[in-house]
This record gives C-alpha cells, structure tokens and sequence, in this order.
C-alpha cells in the first residue's frame, strides 16, 4: 500500500516536472510588426524606409511645440516669445529673455537632430550591403550626408561645442563620447555637403519626391554654412551656381523668385520656384496630442502657436476669419516700426492692434502682447483639417529651410556687400516687392534681410553672425560671450564627458 | 443555538455533518434544521469567537446546543494561501483577510474599495469619481517605478489583469486575501513584488435550496463645492491683475456685473441615482453543489450626468461534483457586460466640463438669450451648440484655449460609450489519489471583448475646439488569456509531526489578441441617434486601424513545505522559477525562494494561562519576488516605423524606419526581497492583535535609463538600475464584545509606511517626476535620499511686503538676491546659497505618498436593530493644487484669492496680482501649490434592522432586512480641492479630479 502512494506521488511528480520542462520554447516570443535591427536594410525598399526615417528629423523646423522657427524668432530682437503667460513654454520664454541655462534649455534641440545624425549614420553603415541598384544606393547615401550636414549645421550655429558623431554608437562607448571643434564640425559639414552634391539629382519629381535633397538645395546649404564660415569667396561661388547668372530670371535650377510676394505663404503653394529647401507637413497624419512633435507628427505646430488667442470677428467685419492659437511670436513694437512702411507689411505682420481698435476683431491678450502677429504663419481657415486628430496639430502649410530670396541676399553679403553682382542680387530682391534700388552695401543687406525674411527663424543667427547681437538683444538680457550659443541641456552632462558652454556653470 | 454565557441566539452558526459535505446554517433566531441519514451522525457546530462543539443525533426532533466562547478565534479562520488552505493559526507570512460579512450590504461600485481602509499597509486611492473608474491600489508602497505598482489579482486561481478586475459582483465574494510579504506572496513568484491579492467567489453548499435577494436604491450628490469668485469680485480682481502688469482697467463698472454664472452648478447633479439588485441561488447535495447569481446596477455620475453614467449586469455559476470516491470536478463562471459613459477629460488642465468649469469666466452667459448677441458672432457664422429653445450656449471671450461651455461639451458627447464583455472562469479535476495525496489540474481563462462607440457632431465650442466634418468610431478589442496549472500536494500527520508538501507546475499566456477602430465622416446626419454605420459613406470619409497585442506568456515551477510541530513550532519554504517572454535568452528565468517560521508561544509547556495575554503566536521570514510589469522587447534593438515624413507636393505620408533604441541583452528580473516580523495575540479575552513590521527593499529596478542624447535613439532602453526601499509597521487590533443582547466589535487598522529611493545609477542623478503641470513642467522628481515622486519646486518665505525687504534682501556680495521683485511677490529661499534665485535652488517639498493609513470599523447590534460606522483615512502626504489654469491668466480663482497681498501686511501667503508675473509667483512650481492631503472620511454610516423570523413564515422567508446607508457623510481635512483623495500613477495630483460622491441609500435583504 505505502510503495502505491508512494509511486503515485512519483509519477506525479514526474509529470509536473516533464511539463514544464517542455515548456522552454513557450516563452519566447518573437516581435511582430517590427524588424529586428540586425535584419534591417536588407533591400531598396527597407533602405528607402531607412531614409524617410532620416529626413523625418527636418521637421524639427516647423513641427512641435519645440520647434526651430518659433524658438530662433523668440530669442531675436523682431519677436516676443509670447504664449500664455511667462512660464508657457520654459525654455522659449528663457531664451526670449537670454536667461537659459542647462535646465531649462529644451533637450530636444539637441537630441531631436541627433536622432536625425543617428538614423543617418545608421542608413551609411548599412547600405553598402544593401542590395539595390547601385545609383540610387549612391543617391540615398548622398541624401544622408546632406541631411546630416544640415542637422550638423544646426547644432553647431545654436551649441557650438558637441561631439562630431558619424558612426551609430554603442551602448558600451556611449558615456565616453567627447565634444570636438566647431571648426571639425564645419570641415566634415562642408565633406558631407560636398561628396553629396556630386551625386545628387538636379530635379526631382514635384508630386512624389519633393522635399528630398537636390544639387541645388545642397549647394545652397553649402554655401550658407561657408558664409557662417565667414569664407566669404567659397560662399559666393556656391550660392552663385544656386542664383543663375541673372538674378531675377530663373537659374540653371530652375529657381525663380515669385512675382508676388504673399503668394510665398499661400498654403497650397507648395515647392514653388523660389523654394530650395523646404519642410514638408500635412493634415493626413491626424496628429494628436499624444504624439505631439514625435516622428508620426506631419503638422505644423508654428501656425497653431503664432495664432492670436480666442480670435472672433464680429458680422460683417472685414478681417479675415481665422481659428485660434497660443499668440508666440508676436512682433516688438521696434520691428513694427521698421516694417511698417514697407510693400511687404501686409503679408508679414496681422496688425490686430489695429483691427479690434476699429472694432473688427477681437482676441485675448497673450503674454507680451503687441497686436502685431506673425501672418507668414497665422493658421487659415481653409486649413483646419477635415479629417482625424486634433485641430491644433493638423496644419499643413510647408517652411522654408532656404529660398531663394535669402540666397540672393546671402551671396551679396558673401561678396562683401559691393559691386555690381551684389547691387543686382539686392535690387531683385527689392524689385520683386516694387522697391526701388538702393546703393548695395552690408548695411543695406542687413536690413533687406531684416525685413524680406522676417519671422521666418533667421534673425537671430544673422545677428550673431554680424556680432551685433550684444548690441541689438542687450536691453532682453543678453550677455555677451555666453547667448550667442545655448547651454549643453543638463542631461547630457550627466555621467559623460561633455563640458558646459563657456559661462553657462 | 445560544451563547451559553448570555443565552442570546446565535445566526450564521455552520452546522454540518462529520464526513459529509452537508452543511447550513442557522437563521436570525439561532434555529436550523438538518437532515441526517442514520442514527448517531454527528453534528459539528462552529461560529466565530466560539469553541466548536459536537453534537451526536440520536433522536430526530427539536435539539438545544449552547456555544461557549472561544478564547481564540484564530483557530477556526481558515485562509486561502494560494493553491491550498491552512488554519490562520499556523500562518506564518502577513495575510490579511476579509470576509463576505465585512462586504455585506456596502454598496461599493467595485471590488477594489471593499479593501479601503479595512487592510492594514494597502493603500487605496480612487482615481476619480466616475462610476466604475478603477482605483490605485499599493500593498506596502511603491514597489518599482513607473507603472507595474498594481497588485496581481487571482480569482479562483485564475490570474485577471488589474483592470479587469471591474468584473466581479460584490455579493458573490466569500473573502478576500491579500498577501503582504514575499513570504507568503513567493508562491505567485514573478508578478508578487507588488503584493497579490486572491478573491475567492462563493460556492454552494450541500442542503436547502438557499435565495438570497440584495438589492438597494440611492442618490448621490456633490459632497463639496468649490468657492469661486462671482462676476463683481472676478471682474475686480482681474482689473488689479491687469493694471498691476501696466495694462489697462478692463471692467469700468464691475458692481453691475452682479454674481454671474455658477458654471460649477450647471454641471454637478445633487440627485443623481443608483440602485443595485443581486439575486443568488445556492444549494446542492452530497454530489453536486452549486451557487448562481445574477446582479445589475446603474450608477449615474454627479458631474455632467448626462454623460456620467455606469451599468453593469453579471451572471455567475460555480459548480462542484463529487464523480467518485476520487474524483471531484468543479466550475467558476462569470459573465459581466458593462456600459460606461466618461465625461471625457477629468483631472486634467486641458479642458473637460471640470476644468472649465472651475476655469472659466463668470461673466459668460451660460445661454445667450439675447437675439442681437445671439444675431452676431461667433455665434451667427459658426456651428455652434444650441440648447433646446435653440439658443446658442455661451462661448468665453475671456477664457479661452480648451476650456469651454460645458453644457454645449456635453452636448457633442451624447451617446459615446465605452462598453466590456468578460466571460472569466475555470474549470478543475482533483483527484483524491490517496488519503494525503491530492492532485488537482486547473485550467482557467479570461475572455474578454472591450471597445467604444460614439458620434461626435459638427460643433464649434470655441475658435480653439471645433469640428468641420462629424464622425462615428468604433472600437473593438479582444483577448482570450489563458492559464494551466497542476499541482499535487501531500499532507501527512506522524505523531505531533505535520507537513504539506506542495508541487506545481504553470502557463501562462496573456495579452493575446488584438484589435481594431473605424470610424466614418462626414454622415448625413446631425444626431448621435440617427448615427449608423449603414450610410453610404465614401472610402475618403472611412479610416481604420487594425493592430495585434503582444502576447506575453510565463511558465513556472513552484514548490511549498509547511511543517509544524504540535501547531507549536512553524515552518514555510517556498520556491519558484519562472520564465517570461519579457526578458532576453541570457535571463529568461527567475528564481525567487522564501521562507518563514513561527512560534505559538502559549501551546508552551510553561506558559501559564492568563487573563492579559491568552494567545501569542511570533512568527518571520524572509523571501524575494519579482516584477516582470515592462514593456515587452526591452532587451532587444528593433526597427519599427512611425518615423514619417511627408514627400511631394499632395501631403502624401511616406512611413520612416529607424531602429528604436539599442539593446541590452542582460536585462533581468527586477528583485523585490522582504523581511517581515510580525505577531499575533489574543489580548483581554476580548481583543486581537497584529503587528506587522517590515522591510521591502527592490533591487535591479527596471527603468529606462536616460542615455546621453546624442546617442539619437527615440527611446531610452530599459536597464536594471535603481533600488528602492519601503518600511513600515502595521497594526490590526480587533474588539469584540457581547454583553446581553448587546453585540459589539471594532475593528481598528493602521500602517506607517516610509518610502526611500537607495539608489539610481551614474547616468543621472535624478529622475524627472512622471506628473508635470503644464509649462511648469515635471513637478515631482526622484532621487536618492527622497520617497519616489517626491514634489520638488521652490520654496518660498513669505512675501516681500514693502520695497525696504526686497532691498534687504541681500546676499554675501553685497547684492540684491531678488532684484527683480516688487513688494507683493514671494521671497524664495535662496537653498543653494549662491546669492540668486535659481532652478537650482529648487528643492523637495514633500510626498506624494501618504505616509500614515488608518481605517475603523465599528459594529453594534441590539436584538433586531444593527449599526455599523466605517471611516477611513490618509495623512503624511501633499496634494498639488492646480486647479487654476496657468497660461489663462483671465481664468477664473477661488475665493482664497480675496485674501491676496494688496498692500504692507495684507498677506502672507498670497501673492500680488500681476498679469506681468516675472517673479514667478504662480509660474514658478513652489510650496505655494502644495498642501496637506491629511483626511478623515466617514466612509460608510449604515443602519439596519431584521424583522422577527415569525412575521416572514407567510412568505417562506428565513430573513428579511431592511437598511439606510449614508456614504461619505463628511471628510475632515484642510484641503480646498474637491476631493483630497486622488489616486493616479502619481498620487496627489489635483487638476480638476472627478469628486467622489455623498450618496444617500436605502436597501432591502431577503432570504428564503
């Protein structure tokens, strides 16, 4: 009897045992619906994959609360940072009045153009085992290159002192990466820019392949990032090639200013002749709040942020209908000044000032409201989105990374604002709005810029690049030998080797 | 059946036959009858607090027993210690129980708040208000970071995810355990770290067909409102708000603005209703027992009722059958279908009838009546919502941003509802294989179907929220999880030698299944009733989206060894290894072992009996568990898509690839170890008492470590780097008493609890908070030395209230530390010493934890009549008040802000006014949002009386009681929001939390 149970037991026992013996496989579980990254970029259509993932960083110009127009403008002397009230948007208010520091500097600044440095370095190290064809293997690397140029150019003008990465780091390397020169930083920009703008197409197909890098657009990057260079000859050659023989008519490219000033702003207009490099959004992505600014975001926030607060029109008013923002980015009274007299006005700055003092509009005040909006970018009522998603979130109006009014001015400036070809590029740009010539010299230029390009994120770089931005931001606080550059967000300080910007501690 | 000392009847006593399985009870008079099949049976009778005593039949007819009270009544509870039983008496790990008696006829909404404030050391906050919303449960504090803090449910052994837990009827519950320590939770090993909690549902019992009928009828209203400022001081305290910023007086005549809008009163109910009908069937004989129930209940929600509402219907059917001598197969099953109607955003600063209605201006009409306004715009040109005399709603021009017209809110949200079927249960064979060996094979699964359906209408609420094309969505979602379990035990008694070796062996599969959502625009049609999928509606005015789950799936082994020597000397060993599909090939599996021991120091041949101590029982272990609550892949690096990019000119969407993060192929079990010491005592005849104390230290915590941004991953990987400790000390002490006919008890909990973050790893030194606040950003923070999710801001010193203190103010270099400050502004603290105010003189304010829960339970019954008195409590935490939207600066305030400074020695608390805020006096995250979260709430005050069985023989009935319940008559506590118990990922964390309600119930108990 007692062997019985005792045998039972045994059996038991071996039958619990033997279950979950063969159970081993049971727990593994494969990812579906994502590719491990071992496997990945195998062929043109993961490479191609790989790319869109690269050129998704781009929208770090217009996308997001943190993005690269609202911000610049905010830390210029033509702008507010505006919004709600002075803590809406720590790290814009911050930099508005020159007081970041490593804490309240949005990280995404930095990381966001990382991750596009990343994906890049990622597609390169990849693609020469790709197999594809091999002229678009060399285009894709070339579009690479270009746009880690671009990322690379962005964080060298607003942090100076980062590391120069160009292979995707490991987890076992990654707190021992080091900052390096601003000056290897520029020379590999300039090789990237240069090895892609000789394989890069001259054109691209407008309805399915716009927005991806062409020889122009990378000889105008090129020559943009000589001028902050200040190599002013090698910057004239490149931007010369970009603007044609003929400033005015259109170039070997194809770029052609506009007739018609307002028309650069008209949201349909997309990928216009005066367009080089230009930053694509939609309404299609039906962006929500809960990825606001992260990879599946296609809108442009900076039309939700510059709109004025609780906007309404009464019956019959002549102002035009439009939905409500956050009120970023209004305008100072000072540029108001400058600007006010100019054809360009109207399209530049919504002087609701002006309008609810005639009792056509209405709206609530934001923080350091002036009156004056920024209608380059105002969100229209012809682009609420129609279908998911939220309302804030779904603008589609494209931006410009470069067009060729800021080229024509840039070159004039590269040739040192005198002689002919500079007067000629300047009296274009002048022409095309009806302005009458002007003598052409650097102060000219400046002030050309100052007002062609307004609200459109230059400002600020132009200043620190002419070192007047002591002069002109000192009554916002800004302290010279520290704000021309941000400060290493305090994350990044953090078990690495990186070391605070000059001032900064 | 009467209590030989007092001669009072004595209901609820189980009676039932030696060797048989045919038992029942006796009823409100103390009578029962029972059938027995020979002469000579005997009649084992047992009632809590009272020696069992036998009885043997030898005649039939009328019997007298009388009970003698016990002095133990540990011996007679029986706890469920997960895959078997054991008397409390041998119990060796912390296991709280509470049993249907203590549930009985409290009308809680779900399972989770039957343990409020009954248990000591498990801390239970309502997430808000809205019926049927989950609470945050923590056993013993925060047990890792980020989510995976919820404790593991069993149901009849069947593991059911936290947030389906909504599924069980309260009626249907014979107890609740919940496993405190890792000694005795280490048989559920991986998901204990967090505590588990083990609901058993009732089961039949061999004898009369028993009916038991509950049902109950209520109303529920806000039990606080909030003091919002009137049009007149609204409009005053805005005109200084504007001009102390060098703006402009914007009301010029505020006194004919009168009292305005009470937005709070357009939206809260003060009659909302509730009822709740359970019916139960129970009965069985030698063979076959069974237990069916039927229950449905509608809450309707105080806030915007209309779209507040929560309905619930279930069927249950346990089953138990005796095949052979050997064999018995039984049966769990429950069905729940639940319909759930949300007002939308609640706790938060972006909008929702809540936050607007704290937030918006009083000015605003709630209806325009006036035709020339109505006539204009907005109102004219817009689809805006009208009411049903077609008048248009208010819209704010004052307020704007999310908060809108909360009536018109809640008319573009009719008709939405987020809907649940779950059909849980399990089926099992046991096999008697011997007298000691038992075998037991338990399959058991969850099937479960959840989603939303709704239609939302062109609307134009404000020029922010407004919709162009209307659109009907669904939702549906599915899951079949799924375990197995066999286990085998062997109990044998040698001489005053006991043990009970248990082995075991489980699947188990989860998430496994998968989902989809469609929704159409643009319908012909403008009303949530004459929305239907059937309209013909093109391919560009239909979007979908499909999507699987991830399947997550562990297999285990376990084994326990109880021994004990006379009952005297104690001993628990546990172990458990298991495998998660959560965790890369180099650890895959996890081993967590435990053990315990005790000693019932009065079976001592020393002890001598006495009146001030009768029973003492010390026991302690020790014991790990783990915690594999993380995102599934963490050790791998994967490539996934979601990085798009808009190519060419027709807002095409191209889908971008990247890989996610990179991977860490060590990543382990996190590991919770516990050490608890606790005793148990009978003390004064008449009173009990537990005292835990415990260390719960978690090891190899798994968080996304914060890698260097220039890395240029979108995701952090996850890594095991972070410890945390929580100590504490319990208390449960229990009173009983019966004096006559007089019958009392209380029942007392408290628990102490200290959380402290021991280590984070080099990468940072701190970890941002997981709750934030607008612009201000992260408002909690953890760091090593503070309790996780600690507030963390500025702190001030008072208010600046002339031009001499700020110029006062100096540092060691001679200069001003506020030179930007007016008088008025606060005067922050200065923590760091470097002479200004800055981020880094940012410091912590204080827990969001409650650091004390207290919970008291009292019982009286006089003859027919019963009273009970339940209250509950927290204290030693800080709530953060943002109810006041911060980048409105026209929004609207409490009346505290009457009390503002305006001039020299007007106040010291709050600040000026100023629409120019530059001393970021409320921009700033400070002590100034921060206040105490100490409450005391009367839970439950319930009143009841049982009619004379002789007055229900009419009717066959054995019981019948009727009742009146108060519930959450009064909170004592300073805080000035709604509701200071807010549960949440972070507790806390006030931004317009949903109130629980003051209801007002009455209810009926029959049984047959």
């Amino acid at each position: 009897m007692k062997k019985i149970q005792i045998n039972n037991l045994l059996v038991a026992v071996a039958l619990i045992l033997s279950l979950g013996a063969c159970k081993k496989e049971f727990v593994d579980v494969s990812p579906k619906g994502q590719f491990l990254t071992a496997n990945y970029y195998a062929d043109a259509t993961q490479a191609y994959g790989g790319l869109v993932g690269v050129y998704d960083a781009i929208r770090k110009n217009s996308g997001g609360f943190e993005n690269m127009i609202t911000m610049m403008n905010a830390g210029s002397d033509d702008h507010f940072a505006g919004g709600g009230g002075a803590t809406d948007g720590a790290g814009i208010q911050a930099f508005s009045n020159h007081t970041l520091t490593a804490l309240n500097v949005p990280g995404s600044f930095w990381s966001d153009h990382y991750q596009g440095i990343f994906r890049a370095n990622t597609l390169l190290q990849k693609l020469p085992t790709t197999t594809m064809d091999a002229t678009l293997k060399a285009r894709f690397a070339a579009e690479s290159k270009a746009l880690r140029a671009l990322y690379y150019f962005n964080l060298v003008r607003m942090f100076k002192n980062i590391p120069l990465i160009t292979e995707p780091v490991s987890a076992a390397s990654m707190y021992k990466v080091k900052q390096t020169t601003s000056d290897s930083v520029y020379a590999q920009i300039e090789k990237d820019l240069n090895e892609a703008i000789a394989t890069l197409p001259t054109t691209v197909s407008v309805t399915t392949e716009a927005g991806r890098f062409t020889k122009g657009a990378a000889k105008a990057l090129l020559g943009k990032v000589l001028l902050f260079e200040n190599k002013g000859a090698l910057a004239a050659a490149q931007l010369a090639d970009v603007n044609g023989a003929t400033p005015g008519s259109a170039s070997s490219y194809g770029y052609k200013l506009l007739s018609n000033f307002s028309d650069l702003w008209v949201t349909n207009n997309k990928f216009n002749s005066e367009s080089i490099l230009e930053v694509g959004h939609s309404s299609a992505g039906n962006s929500d709040w809960g990825w606001w600014g992260s990879g599946r975001d296609e809108g442009n926030t900076v039309n939700v942020m510059v709109g004025p607060r609780s906007y309404s029109t009464p019956a019959g008013s002549p102002a035009p209908g439009l939905p409500s923002g956050w009120s970023f980015n209004v305008f100072t009274q000072n540029f108001y000044d400058a600007i006010k007299g100019d054809p360009r006005f109207a399209a530049t700055v919504f002087d609701l000032k002006a309008l609810k003092a005639a009792g056509q509009a209405d709206y609530i005040d934001g923080y350091q409201n002036t009156g004056y909006f920024l209608n380059k970018f105002l969100p229209r009522n012809a682009d609420i989105r129609t279908g998911g998603g939220s309302q804030e979130l779904n603008f589609k109006q494209d931006t410009y990374v470069i067009r060729l009014a800021d080229t024509y001015l840039m070159e004039a400036e590269a040739l040192g604002g005198t002689g002919a070809r500079a007067q000629a590029l300047l009296d274009a740009v002048r022409a095309r709005v009806g302005l009458a010539s002007t003598p052409v010299s650097l102060a000219a230029i400046k002030a050309e810029r100052r007002l062609e390009l307004a609200g459109e994120g230059h400002r600020f770089f132009d200043l620190v690049r002419w070192n007047e931005a002591a002069a002109k931001l000192a009554s916002r606080g800004f302290v010279a030998g520290r704000d021309e550059i941000f400060p290493i967000p305090y994350s990044e300080l953090q078990g690495t080797l990186l070391v605070q910007n000059p001032k900064y501690n | 059946m009467k209590d030989k000392a007092t001669g009072t009847a004595l209901s609820d006593a189980t009676v039932s036959i030696t060797g048989s399985a045919t038992r029942t009870k006796t009823n409100a008079q103390g009578e029962f009858t029972i059938k027995v099949a020979q002469k000579g049976a005997v009649l084992s009778i047992s009632y809590i607090g009272m020696k069992t005593v036998t009885y043997t039949v030898n005649n039939a007819g009328p019997v007298s027993i009388e009970l003698e009270s016990s002095s133990t009544t540990l011996e007679d509870v029986v706890v469920n210690v997960g895959y078997g039983t054991q008397k409390k008496s041998v119990v060796t790990g912390s296991i709280s129980r509470v049993s249907a008696k203590d549930l009985a006829n409290i009308p809680n909404g779900r399972v989770e708040q039957s343990l409020q404030g009954r248990v000591a050391g498990v801390t239970i906050a309502q997430n808000s208000g809205q019926p049927g919303t989950p609470s945050t449960i923590l056993i013993r504090g925060v047990t890792t970071f980020g989510g995976g803090n919820n404790p593991l449910w069993v149901v009849d052994g069947i593991v059911v995810d936290a947030g389906g837990i909504g599924y069980l009827n309260q009626s249907d519950i014979e107890s609740i355990e919940v496993l405190k320590d890792a000694t005795s939770a280490a048989i559920y090993g991986t998901r204990a770290a967090t505590g588990v909690i083990m609901v058993t549902t009732k089961k039949g019992k061999a004898g009369a067909l028993t009916v038991n009928y509950n049902g109950f009828y209520g109303s529920s209203s806000p039990a606080k409102m909030l003091h919002l400022l009137n049009a007149t001081q609204y409009a005053t305290l805005l005109n200084e708000r504007s001009v102390a910023g060098g703006g402009n007086v914007l009301f010029n005549n505020v006194g004919s603005l009168g009292l305005g809008t009470d937005w709070q009163k357009a939206i809260f109910n003060n009659d909302a209703r509730r009822y709740s009908h359970e019916v139960s069937l129970s009965g069985g004989n030698d063979k076959s027992t069974f237990y069916l129930s039927f229950g449905t209940q509608d809450q309707q929600g105080i806030v915007a009722t209309e779209i507040s509402n929560f309905t619930k219907q279930n069927i249950r059917l346990n089953a138990t059958h005796k095949i052979s001598k050997v064999f018995t197969l039984g049966q769990t099953l429950g069905y729940t279908h639940a319909k759930s109607i949300g007002i939308g955003n609640t706790n938060s600063e972006f909008g929702g009838p809540l936050s607007s209605a704290i937030n918006l201006d009083p000015i605003t009409k709630l209806v325009i009546t006036d035709p020339l306004v109505a006539a204009g715009a907005p109102y004219s040109v817009n689809p805006v919502i009208r009411d049903a005399n077609g008048n248009p709603y208010g819209i704010s021009t004052i307020v704007g941003q999310e908060m809108t017209n909360p009536l018109a809110y809640i008319q573009t949200r009719l008709g939405q509802y987020n809907w649940s079927d779950d059909m849980i249960g399990n089926a099992f064979l046991e096999a008697n294989i011997t007298n000691d060996i038992k075998f037991k094979s338990t399959i058991g699964g969850k099937l479960a179907f959840w989603g939303y359906q709704g239609f939302t209408p062109v609307n134009f609420l404000s020029a922010t929220n407004s919709l162009l094309k209307n659109n009907y969505t669904k939702s549906n979602n599915n899951t079949l999880n799924w375990n197995v379990e066999n286990t085998i035990t062997y109990n044998k008694k040698v001489n005053d030698h006991s043990f009970s070796v248990l082995l075991g062996q489980g699947a188990y599969m989860e998430n496994n299944g998968g989902g989809s959502s469609v929704a159409m625009l643009d319908l012909p049609i403008n009303s949530y009733k004459d929305a239907s999928f059937n309209f013909d509606i093109s391919q560009a005015n239909r979007t979908s989206g499909t999507y699987d789950f991830t399947q997550h799936k562990l297999t285990s082994l376990f084994g326990r060894v109880n021994y004990n020597y006379q009952e005297k000397y104690l001993f628990t060993g546990i172990y458990r290894r298991d495998g998660s599909s959560r965790f890369g090939a180099n650890n895959k599996f996890g081993m967590f072992p435990s053990f315990s021991a005790g000693w019932v120091a009065n079976k001592e041949g020393f002890w001598k009996q006495n009146s001030i101590v009768n029973t003492l029982k010390v026991r302690g272990g020790y014991g790990v568990v783990g915690n594999d609550a993380i995102r599934d892949f963490g050790y791998l690096s994967t490539v996934a898509g979601g990085l798009n990019y808009t190519m060419g000119n027709a807002g095409v969407i191209t889908t971008g690839y990247a890989p996610t993060t990179l991977d860490n192929p060590d990543l382990r079990w996190e590991e919770t170890t516990q050490a608890n010491f606790g005793f148990d005592a009978q003390i004064l005849n008449d009173f009990s008492l537990t005292v835990d104390l415990f260390n719960k230290k978690t090891t190899g915590i798994l968080r996304p470590i914060a890698i260097p941004g220039y890395v240029g991953v979108t995701s952090a990987p996850v890594a095991n780097v972070a410890d945390m400790e929580n100590k504490g000390v319990e208390v449960e002490l229990g009173y009983r008493k019966r004096i006559g006919e007089f019958n009392f008890s209380a029942n007392g909990n408290f628990a102490y609890l200290k959380n402290q973050v021991t280590y984070v790893a080099s990468d940072t030194r701190f970890i941002n908070g997981d709750a934030a606040f607008q612009s201000m950003g992260p408002v909690t923070r953890t760091e090593v030395g503070q309790s996780y999710n600690s507030f963390y801001g500025f702190q001030s010193a008072g208010i600046f209230q002339n031009a001499a203190e700020i110029a006062n103010n100096k540092n060691g270099a001679g200069g001003l530390i506020q030179p930007t400050a007016k008088p008025g502004d606060f005067r922050w603290v200065d923590t760091d010493g470097d002479g200004s105010i800055t981020d880094k003189d940012k410091t912590y304010l204080g827990s969001s934890l409650p650091k004390y829960t207290f919970g008291l339970t009292l019982n009286a019954d006089y003859k027919g009549f019963d009273v009970m008195v339940f209250a509950q409590g927290a204290a030693g935490n800080k709530i953060f008040q943002g109810l006041r939207r911060l980048d409105i600066g026209t929004a609207n305030w409490q009346t505290r802000a009457l009390s503002r400074w305006t001039g020299d020695g007007t106040s010291t608390t709050y600040p000026r006014l100023t629409s120019a805020d530059d001393n970021g006096n409320f921009g700033k995250m400070s002590d100034f949002y921060l206040e105490d979260g100490n409450y005391l709430r009367l839970k439950v005050v319930q009143i009841g009386y049982t009619l004379p069985v002789k007055m229900l023989k009419k009717i066959g009935g054995t019981k019948l009681r009727v009742y009146a319940t108060g519930e959450n008559l009064l909170t004592l506590t300073n805080y000035t929001g709604y509701d200071p118990e807010i549960g949440g990922g972070v507790f806390g964390i006030d931004k317009g939390v949903y109130p629980q309600a003051k209801s007002f119930i009455l209810g009926i108990q029959l049984q047959f």
